[in-house]
């Protein structure tokens, strides 16, 4: 259990080992049935460690919602619950789509996500979070940029951007209101862009969450009952 | 002084900076039109001044932290006699970086981080001099080896440091530890604009002292420079001039490791001229990375640090290569 | 003849290991005296002490009586000119640029460019007979050239003392012997003390006024060439067996021939 796993609130009973960094030793210590890892976010020495010590370890795909929901599926089959995960990821996959016929057909807004408010550091082409604003029906303006680049102050003031997205949590958020009202994001074409603000935890850790992350920015970016936003 | 090389030497330096500023000015992510800036009516004349706006604190800034770095770096290779002197080699750039990482990691709200990195920066100096004291002297080649062994600390420090930090953290910091003019403000300018004064002056006023030293701290003490004292306060000034660019602008390296060469190239090593067409070129090179980091691959920002370097080791080698 | 300077059981190490352990002597103003010791004895580490490069230990220096300490480091640079035996010139300098540095302790900042400088500085290149490279790198210069260049510089200082270590080493013939001729005209004319560092047994009987042995950090012997530079003298300081002989032009010369066992 990592320190970023922090629902459902039993989990929070769980025994922690670490980050995304994590001590093998630790997994290993508490001797579990399986071990999960990711493709990325794990240090790969660890879990090439726990492998070799003959642990079952589970690789699981990212970088993607299809990700997600292969990881479900999976999990199911290793743990033997293969029909549950079959009927979760199922109904995720249902959700997601039900939202991308919601919003097809509508004016796509042009949208920035910004992970970090100084220097603003945005979610570019191929990262998880561009796909995510992608289905809920926005077009992101850095979508010709991979991975996470830092945008400019000057970018920011004079592209039209209608929908800043900002994923925050307690701690993040006055860094981004300071951003809003006084620093990077307080000048020219920013300010006019309608602000959405997501919880950090349920929208950046891919997991099942995301998909209602999802809906919820749907209905953000394009209104609850279909109809575009001001 | 060759006077005709000098004011050559300096014409050009300064007409390198005004090319570099105005270039600093027009170019971007955002295409700024000067007839919009000047004459511009509505929307267009409007958002060319904002833009402007936003970029002219930054040419400004990077020109003095340019500067600062550039004469840091002069200063020190004359005092130290070394050529392959820069101003971080004394440990400033890992303690600037320490605290900073601290700063951020403490939870501290970002304005309070130059402060942060400026104290860290002054400390490790402080710490380098008291360990390259020698039977009361400043011992310049314990100085070098100091600075070493702190900036190898400070980097298990910071490796250590970004292993507990959560990853937007560790991003944030890695970001700024690259060098970055992204955030420049009016205020920093200000900020930073009396250390770069007070740093400049004095080390312009030892300047003398420092053309003797580049012959040798020997040399220096047998024509009656206080060598002990001389060391202290070029020491102090330039850890200062450090500190205070690092502080507001990262972590920038080859600017003041390479412009006093190439002034060197240009009007030779008497401090006197040395100092002041350091000062320029650096302003001149840091305006122009900046302008390139904000627009190779707009609207994303590379750090400057790594343009700087980009530049900067091909331009070494090739010096070096020169140079049998 | 009165006395210029006097070192009073002067010590001085660098670090741990001591270099000048009680040194007693004294050098008469216009004087032209050799110091001789084997390697170590610390000649070279006397005349840093003088030039103020590395401090004394214990004992002192005295300045025309006064301690030399107690004259403010500018004061006495514009009296004492040090030619150490080498310098390593790392940045390019333009040799003049070099020689006014000679001129620094007598100017503010200790930045020497006034008209005067440069002429009291090409005329003391002329002296010594490299005003030809005064616009060329003096780090681009032979070793011989470099020698004299530094010396020039030594001149436009117009120091009353000069401090000069091993200062023929490694030059040919004929630029030692111009080397010499610098050193004796300064010596005649302007009445320059003379501190001569040197391994030429026959140089020093030849042109210095007195001799001091050094050995292990302490005066061995001090007196005219004729009396210190004896067999058993040398046998002491420098542990060889020597022979007087008298050359085709009468001079009195002391060789040595082997070491002793």
């Amino acid at each position: 259990m990592s320190e970023y796993s922090d629902y459902p609130t039993a989990a929070r009973a769980i025994p922690r080992v670490g980050g995304l960094d994590v001590s093998a030793e630790r997994v290993a210590s508490l001797r579990p049935d399986l071990v999960l890892a990711t493709q990325e976010g794990n240090a790969r020495g660890p879990v090439t460690a726990l492998a070799a010590a003959g642990l079952p370890v589970l690789v699981l795909p990212t970088g993607s919602l299809d990700a997600v929901l292969q990881s479900i599926r999976r999990i199911g089959e290793a743990l033997g619950r293969r029909e549950e995960a079959a009927r979760l990821a199922d109904s995720l996959s249902s959700r997601r789509a039900s939202v991308r016929e919601r919003v097809s057909g509508k004016r796509r807004p042009k949208a920035i996500l910004l992970v970090w408010p100084e220097p603003p550091q945005a979610a570019g082409g191929g990262t998880f979070l561009n796909e995510v604003l992608s289905d809920a029906g926005a077009e992101n303006l850095i979508e010709t940029r991979p991975g996470w680049p830092v945008v400019s102050a000057e970018y920011l003031s004079t592209a039209p951007v209608e929908v800043l997205v900002l994923p925050v949590s307690t701690g993040t958020r006055p860094a981004f209101e300071h951003a809003l009202s006084a620093g990077a994001l307080s000048r020219g074409s920013i300010r006019r862009a309608r602000v959405v603000w997501m919880d950090d935890a349920v929208l950046t850790r891919p997991g099942p969450r995301v998909f209602g992350a999802l809906e919820e920015l749907a209905s953000a970016i394009h209104g609850a009952d279909s109809r575009r936003s001001p | 002084m060759r006077a005709k090389r000098v004011a050559g030497g300096l014409a050009a330096a300064i007409a390198l900076l005004a090319i570099a500023v105005v270039f600093g000015l027009l170019t971007g992510g955002v295409h700024l039109s000067p007839v919009d800036l000047v004459a511009g009516v509505g929307p267009a004349g409007e958002t060319a001044r904002l833009v402007a706006s936003l970029r002219a604190p930054r040419v400004a800034l990077s020109a003095l932290v340019g500067c600062c770095l550039a004469v840091a770096g002069a200063a020190l290779q004359a005092l130290l006699k070394n050529p392959l002197a820069d101003p971080f080699l004394l440990g400033t750039s890992g303690g600037a970086a320490a605290g900073a990482a601290f700063a951020a990691v403490a939870g501290l709200s970002p304005l309070v981080s130059p402060a942060a990195a400026f104290a860290g920066a002054i400390g490790s100096s402080v710490a380098v001099a008291a360990l390259a004291r020698r039977g009361g002297r400043l011992d310049l080649q314990r100085l070098l080896l100091a600075g070493l062994i702190a900036n190898a600390f400070f980097s298990a420090v910071l490796l250590a440091v970004f292993s507990v930090a959560s990853g937007q953290t560790a991003r944030t910091m890695l970001f700024w530890m690259m060098g970055s003019l992204a955030d420049a403000t009016p205020g920093k300018v200000l900020a930073l604009a009396p250390y770069g004064a007070a740093g400049f002056a004095v080390l312009v006023a030892f300047a003398g002292r420092l053309n003797l030293f580049a012959v040798g701290e020997e040399n220096a003490a047998a024509l009656g420079v206080d060598v002990e004292s001389s060391k202290r306060i070029v020491f102090l000034a330039s850890s200062l001039l450090t500190g205070a660019a690092v502080a507001f602008a990262g972590i920038i390296g080859f600017v003041g490791l390479l412009v006093p060469h190439a002034a060197r190239a240009a009007v030779g090593n008497d401090q006197r001229a040395l100092l002041p067409v350091s000062a320029i070129a650096g302003a001149a090179l840091l305006v122009a990375a900046d302008a390139v980091s904000r627009s190779a691959f707009a609207p994303a920002e590379l750090p400057v640090g790594a343009v700087t370097a980009a530049i900067g080791a091909p331009i070494f080698a090739w010096l070096l290569l020169r140079n049998p | 003849m009165s006395t210029l300077l006097e070192a009073r059981g002067l010590s001085a190490s660098y670090g741990a290991t001591p270099a000048l352990d009680g040194l007693d002597a004294a050098i008469g103003r216009g004087e032209l005296v050799a110091l001789l010791g084997e390697n170590g004895s610390g000649k070279s580490t006397f005349l840093r002490v003088i030039a103020r490069i590395v401090p004394a230990g214990g004992g002192e220096v005295l300045l025309e009586g006064r301690p030399l300490a107690g004259f403010p480091r500018r004061a006495t640079a514009r009296r004492i000119a040090y030619l150490p035996q080498s310098t390593e010139l790392v940045f390019p300098i333009r040799s003049l640029d070099l020689v006014l540095q000679g001129r620094a302790p007598h100017s503010r900042g200790f930045s020497a460019d006034s008209a005067e400088d440069r002429d009291r500085a090409l005329a003391a290149m002329r002296a010594c007979d490299v005003e030809a490279l005064a616009e060329r790198d003096a780090s681009a210069l032979s070793g011989g050239e470099t020698r004299r260049v530094f010396l020039a510089r030594a001149l436009a200082q117009e120091a009353e003392i000069w401090l000069l270590d091993e200062p023929t080493s490694g030059l040919d013939p004929r630029h030692r012997l111009e080397f010499l001729e610098v050193i004796a005209r300064a010596h005649a004319d302007r009445k320059t003390t003379v501190l001569l560092v040197t391994h030429e047994i026959d140089l020093a009987g030849e042109i210095a006024d007195r001799v001091v042995l050094l050995r292990a950090g302490r005066a061995l012997a001090e007196g005219s060439p004729r009396e210190t530079l004896t067999p058993d003298r040398l046998r002491e300081a420098f542990g060889v067996e020597s022979r007087i002989v008298t050359d085709d032009q009468g001079r009195r010369r002391v060789v040595p021939y082997a070491p002793s066992r």
